[in-house]
């Protein structure tokens, strides 16, 4: 019996994101099963037009748990995201709305802030050495604080069309087959070339057989994907602009020098500050990274709402770093991938969606989000065998 | 009654289908002191770890009796109730509790009340310091007031408290100086007197040879041998450890000494937490192309913190002027001294060291990644054969360049950090004691690789408490005390007497 407790143990901790993907497909039968309406036609969970929503609403938290995973992975927190969201969306909408601005103008003001702040931010942190708990907590409040002063407590309406299609376009359909079909050649590309290498320096690799089924299994994914998205209306923009993120991002985890650092710097500070990296202004820039990220999601939301309203990104840290942490990112830091989190997310959004739908009331969903959290942490731990 | 206090009989561990140690019997009479010998990974602590219920019953297979029985602890506790205590390599105190709330810490003496008796506690706490010959010990004192080495003296407070039966030692002595060192010997000699066993585990043979009465070599997780030491020499134990006979302990090789590239100027270092203490006091010193400066002194003699002002990582107070050929040039971060060919391989390898969550070989390019990109990205291609070239190099002993290097060795992971300040092709190394917690295999293999680099011309700073390593690399001796430089010596039949003499105090500085 121990035996294959241990099997499943070690199977789930190599492919950690195979067993959130079980998790998904079970949250998204249960909701399937609970919203079947024979008199509609079927379920009213697992159609074309409720996928799309349930991306569109990922999308946003997806950016913030994307660059979250880093601040995390290098032993940071940022409990201000959700506010700067809201304080770089509310300038979007008041220099759009009221100062007509030109889209192109918009968007590069808001990009530039978010990335200062989040600098002045992995300033405080990195070189005065204040906790970035505390930074943070202050900027949370600084950050609503000054929403609320810029709009006025009100709500800034109606956004110009060209800013609407950042949250509420979609991709038409060929463009979408296209960019499916050459991401999956890249993909299939870059897996036979690591596993040459790896072969040649002498790394495990997977048997031949398990590489082309896992690369099957992505090709399904992202066909069923493409396929189901245009059969509504296509993929959405903020969703299209998620997975390019998820793309660079991962890359500049896995690939770059500075993404190597970010995880040197969260699993031994010390180590590698004396091996003459230097980490202060690596975690200056992991908050750099998140302050970008913020501006993004910030235009987001106000574009998907076409206001800016001061309630925006209420809540949006505790939803990203939930989704950090559901997706397998280590509190102690060193460990995380941007993929992870961005299951996680989709985790979290099915649970608010499939719920909204059940008409659960709002309580209720709190609760049970929250259950969640705890429990997903809790498994990755039993998982990984780091009980105490 | 049996012969023996503890029998383990045939014991097998296995991690993931690998053997870390298979069939090692190790037997203790009551009132014996038995060494436990072996190279670093040969799987001393694993057997301890089992003795210890650390790896529960069941884990593991073989048998142990314990007073004749077999022993039936599941937990750490149990076997300490049983009469077992493990001292651990590492401290395993609360540095803010004091002194007698870290002995009694899971058993803490309360009043009807439930509340602690600080009174019975800090008396008992006292009577055991006077035990243990240490009566200045203020026991209601922050554990991290007093040294290392007190420390651990503190920690066998513990295990008195605990009534041990049997006292397992691991590596006591690492980290003490040598008076520390004499009292823990004199006091594990008592204890033996007193009837009580011992393990004592220890890479330092002379220690072994003293105080052992019996020892038992295991080599890659096999039994090799068992004898009582009066058979013994120090010599015997190393080749039985080793495997194969290890003629030169030190493999001195010829190298020119060139001209002065390096010096540091009135360096001094000021304590962190109370500033008015001078940690290093007006210390200047040359370094020539190709020399081995060996820095001995008693631990607290100030050579880390001189070693980190020169590598510009020290976080408190410091001044002093460091000149490369002749010109100052500036030391305010590590980067900034490896950018400027001074590199240095620190004293604490888990802490300042490793990147545990990080493949061996990721290790050894993090000073360096940014020479194998492309385009901004890491080229696969390049770091993998740079890495393969350096553990080929190293001869560091790893099942794939990638495994992550937690999992290694001390010795292949020293040789990991090692190989990682080599890369950016320092003019300056500073090791600072490179053999600490090394197998006697791999310290001949750093020291052969100090030679090398001597003859390529590299100014070696090596930082040892051992001394016959400091005169067996060293061209020329550095003797610090109480952060002065209290001796510079041509190494040219000095003996472990001056060197010491000169530590303590007893001599004045030598113009060399």
């Amino acid at each position: 019996m121990t035996l294959t407790r241990k099997d499943l143990r070690t199977f789930l901790s190599s492919y950690k994101i195979v067993a959130l993907l079980i998790v998904i497909a079970v949250i998204w039968a249960f909701f399937g099963f609970m919203t079947y309406d024979a008199d509609l036609g079927g379920s009213q969970f697992l159609t074309a037009r409720n996928f799309s929503n349930l991306l569109r609403q990922m999308a946003i938290t997806g950016m913030l748990a994307s660059a979250m995973v880093f601040v995390i992975v290098a032993g940071e927190i940022d409990l201000s995201v959700g506010s700067l969201l809201g304080l770089l969306g509310g300038i979007a909408a008041v220099l759009d709305v009221i100062y007509h601005w030109p889209l192109a103008g918009t968007i590069a003001v808001v990009i530039l802030l978010g990335i200062v702040i989040g600098l002045g931010v992995g300033w405080l942190t990195a070189y005065q050495g204040i906790p970035s708990f505390i930074v943070t907590l202050g900027g949370m409040l600084v950050f609503r604080g000054a929403v609320l002063g810029l709009t006025g407590g009100i709500t800034v309406a109606p956004a110009s069309e060209e800013l609407k299609v950042i949250g509420q376009g979609y991709l038409p359909g060929g463009l979408g087959d296209g960019l499916a079909a050459i991401l999956f050649v890249l993909l299939v590309v870059t897996a036979f070339r690591t596993r040459a290498g790896r072969q040649k320096h002498g790394l495990p690799v997977s048997s031949m057989a398990a590489e082309v089924a896992r690369l099957v299994a992505i090709g399904a994914v992202i066909l069923g994907f493409v396929v189901t998205l245009n059969s509504y209306q296509g993929v959405p923009v903020p969703v299209l602009i998620l997975l390019v993120i998820l793309g660079i991002f991962t890359i500049v985890g896995n690939k770059t020098v500075f993404g190597r650092r970010i995880y040197a710097v969260g699993s031994n500070l010390e180590a590698t500050r004396l091996s003459g990296v230097d980490v202060n202004l690596v975690k200056m820039l992991v908050f750099g990274l998140m302050g970008l990220m913020c501006a993004l999601a910030g235009l987001t939301t106000t574009a998907r709402l076409a206001a800016g309203t001061p309630s925006a990104g209420f809540g949006g840290e505790l939803d990203a770093i939930a989704s950090c942490f559901i997706g397998g990112t280590s509190m102690r830091g060193g460990i995380g991938s941007v993929a992870g989190a961005l299951v996680g997310a989709v985790i979290m959004a099915s649970l608010d969606n499939g719920m909204s739908m059940l008409g659960v009331e709002t309580f209720w969903q709190q609760i049970v989000k929250g259950v969640i959290l705890v429990l997903a942490v809790w498994m990755d731990i039993v998982s990984s065998g780091n009980t105490r | 009654m049996a012969d023996y206090l503890l029998e383990m009989r045939g014991i097998t561990k296995e991690f993931s289908g690998v053997k870390a140690i298979d069939g090692i019997d190790l037997k203790v009479r009551p009132g014996e002191c038995v060494g436990l010998c072996g190279e670093n990974g040969a799987g001393k602590s694993t057997l301890m770890k089992v003795l210890s219920a650390v790896y529960p019953p069941g884990s593991w297979t073989g048998t142990i009796l314990w007073e004749g029985a077999e022993l039936k602890a599941r937990n750490i506790r149990e076997t300490e109730e049983a009469g077992i205590v493990i001292i651990h390599q590492e401290l395993m105190m609360v540095p803010h509790l004091s002194v007698a709330e870290n002995i009694f810490l899971g058993s803490e003496p309360t009043t009807f009340g439930g509340l602690i008796d600080y009174d019975a506690m800090n008396a008992r706490a006292a009577e055991l310091m006077i035990q243990l010959k240490m009566p200045d010990i203020n026991v209601a004192l922050p554990v991290m007031a007093y040294s290392g080495g007190k420390q651990q003296l503190i920690e066998i407070a513990k295990a008195l408290n605990k009534n041990a039966k049997l006292l397992i030692l691991d590596e006591p002595t690492s980290a003490l100086t040598s008076s520390e060192t004499r009292t823990l010997l004199d006091l594990v000699a008592e204890f033996k007197a007193r009837g009580m066993a011992c393990v004592y585990i220890s890479h330092k043979l002379d220690e072994v040879a003293e105080i052992a009465d019996t020892v038992t070599v295991i080599r890659d997780g096999t039994h090799v041998a068992t004898h009582p030491m009066a058979e013994l020499t120090t010599d015997k134990i190393i080749t039985m450890m080793v495997g194969r006979e290890m003629k030169n302990l030190f493999p001195r090789e010829d190298h020119d000494i060139g001209e002065v590239i390096f010096e540091a100027r009135n360096v001094t270092v000021w304590d962190t937490t109370n500033t008015e203490r001078k940690l290093v006091d007006d210390v200047s010193f040359t370094l020539r192309r190709g020399e081995i400066l060996g820095v001995a002194g008693l631990v607290g003699a100030g050579r880390t913190e001189l070693a980190s002002h020169l590598f510009g990582c020290w976080r408190g107070e410091h001044t002093g002027a460091i000149l490369l050929d002749g010109k100052e040039v500036r030391v305010h971060s590590p980067l900034q001294a490896v950018r400027q060919g001074i590199c240095m391989v620190p004293e604490d390898r888990k802490r300042h060291g490793i990147v545990p969550l990080m493949g061996v070989g990721h290790n050894i390019t993090l000073s360096v990644l940014r020479n194998y990109t492309r385009f901004g990205l890491i080229d696969a291609e390049d770091e993998m054969a740079v890495i393969r070239n350096e553990i080929d190099r190293m001869r560091i002993k790893t099942a794939q360049p990638l495994l992550p290097i937690a999992s290694l060795s001390g010795g292949n992971q020293q040789k990991a950090v090692v190989a990682k300040m080599l890369l950016p092709g320092p003019r300056v190394l500073i090791l600072d004691e490179p053999t600490r917690g090394v197998d006697v295999g791999a310290k001949y293999e750093i020291y052969k690789l100090i030679f090398e680099l001597a003859k390529q011309g590299v100014a070696v700073l090596m930082i040892s408490s051992e001394l016959p390593e400091v005169l067996g690399i060293s061209d020329r001796v550095l003797v610090m005390g109480e952060g002065r430089l209290r001796g510079d010596f041509p190494n040219t039949g000095l003996s472990q007497e001056q060197i010491l003499a000169a530590a303590l105090g007893k001599q004045t500085r030598d113009a060399a």
